[in-house]
């Protein structure tokens, strides 16, 4: 979880309704949970590694299963296209 | 510790302009192989290198906006106006097919009996299905505008309410043009009566299934809360383009539904 910034004590009630911190994190986690604020903390750590790759591992094998398929596919396609534009003598 | 001292988006290196783009080329030639070579193997490649690309490339779009913070006012406006420039080229896109259905309608030939529809064609009845189709797609506008306003407001229930109306709507209505297809009386070969109204509604089918997917991303996304009540072209884009669907369709409606019967 994260470290609060402000002390977690409530502060004294100064309204009828009691207010939340913001820095309030449950750490268990449940379908619902706002979870862009620690998104927004994570994809702008300055690790210097590009957008497509910032969550490691799984970003790496989705990016080289695509270049994989469309490299392979372009050297199958220039085969094929190249055999096909030899005359077929009947 | 650098910075930018400019608001605008310097996008980091990126490898998908390079996918989509030989993507491209496995479409271009996947096709002359499915048509000439009997094979269809380049063409489902094409396709699976298509969609990985517009699923990676999309995702980073929203890291960069959502997660980073490089949409500013800016570049936002950059992005509207691209949306709206694609837009505009997609009109023109269907213009075309209107051209043609207008081109052979308006003066029909010999050969088609010197009439419209031509002699033999009994086109499907205005007021039955495609009439429903009309109101599916207008109550589809009504929602998607109140899922907006809702947004706005940061009424965020109704938001989510609202949109699934929407997409429900959007899905209703492919699934009663997709059973007007099988049990139409003509087929795409059925002359220039065939050829017009598929190529132009199915075409208009295309883009509401492309819609609709747009929109359900937006869905997950506000489920997610990635949309804040000032921010949220990405929705916003979305309604443009269902918008557009359904314009599209009410001229499909009049021109080819009704005045073509």
């Amino acid at each position: 979880g994260l470290r609060p910034l402000v002390s977690t004590e409530a502060p004294p009630i100064i309204f009828a309704t009691p207010t939340k911190l913001s820095s309030d994190f449950p750490v268990y986690d449940y379908a619902g949970k706002n979870k862009v604020p620690e998104l927004q903390k994570f994809f702008q750590k300055s690790d210097g590694v590009p957008i497509h790759l910032k969550r490691g591992l799984p970003d790496q094998m989705l990016y080289r299963t695509t270049m994989a398929l469309t490299l392979g596919g372009t050297i199958y396609c220039l085969i094929a296209l190249y055999m096909a534009s030899q005359p077929r003598n009947k | 510790m650098t910075h930018q001292t400019h608001s605008y988006h310097m996008v980091n290196p990126s490898p998908w302009p390079l996918t989509g783009a030989l993507s491209a080329l496995l479409t271009t030639s996947g096709l002359v192989m499915w048509f000439h070579h009997n094979s269809s193997f380049l063409l489902t490649l094409s396709m699976a290198t298509n969609m990985l690309t517009m699923y990676q490339w999309w995702r980073d779009v929203v890291r960069e906006g959502t997660f980073q913070g490089h949409h500013t006012p800016t570049v936002q406006k950059g992005l509207r106006y691209g949306m709206i420039l694609f837009i505009t080229s997609e009109i023109f896109f269907f213009a075309g097919f209107f051209w043609a259905f207008y081109h052979s309608s308006l003066a029909p030939t010999p050969e088609l009996g010197g009439c419209w529809p031509p002699t033999g064609i009994t086109p499907l009845n205005p007021l039955e299905v495609p009439l429903l189709n009309t109101s599916v797609l207008l109550a589809s506008g009504v929602s998607i505008t109140w899922a907006h306003h809702s947004l706005m407001e940061g009424d965020r229930k109704h938001m989510i309410q609202a949109l699934f109306i929407t997409i429900l709507l959007g899905l209703y209505f492919t699934i009663l043009q997709t059973s007007e297809y099988y049990e139409a009386p003509f087929t795409i070969s059925d002359g220039i009566y065939g050829s017009t109204f598929f190529m132009a509604t199915g075409f208009h089918g295309l883009h509401v299934i492309i819609g609709s997917t747009f929109l359900i991303v937006c869905f997950l996304r506000q489920l997610n809360y990635h949309f804040t009540s000032d921010h949220h072209f990405g929705f916003e884009a979305a309604a443009w383009y269902w918008h557009f669907v359904d314009v599209v369709w009410l001229f499909l409606y009049v021109s080819i539904y009704w005045w073509g019967s």
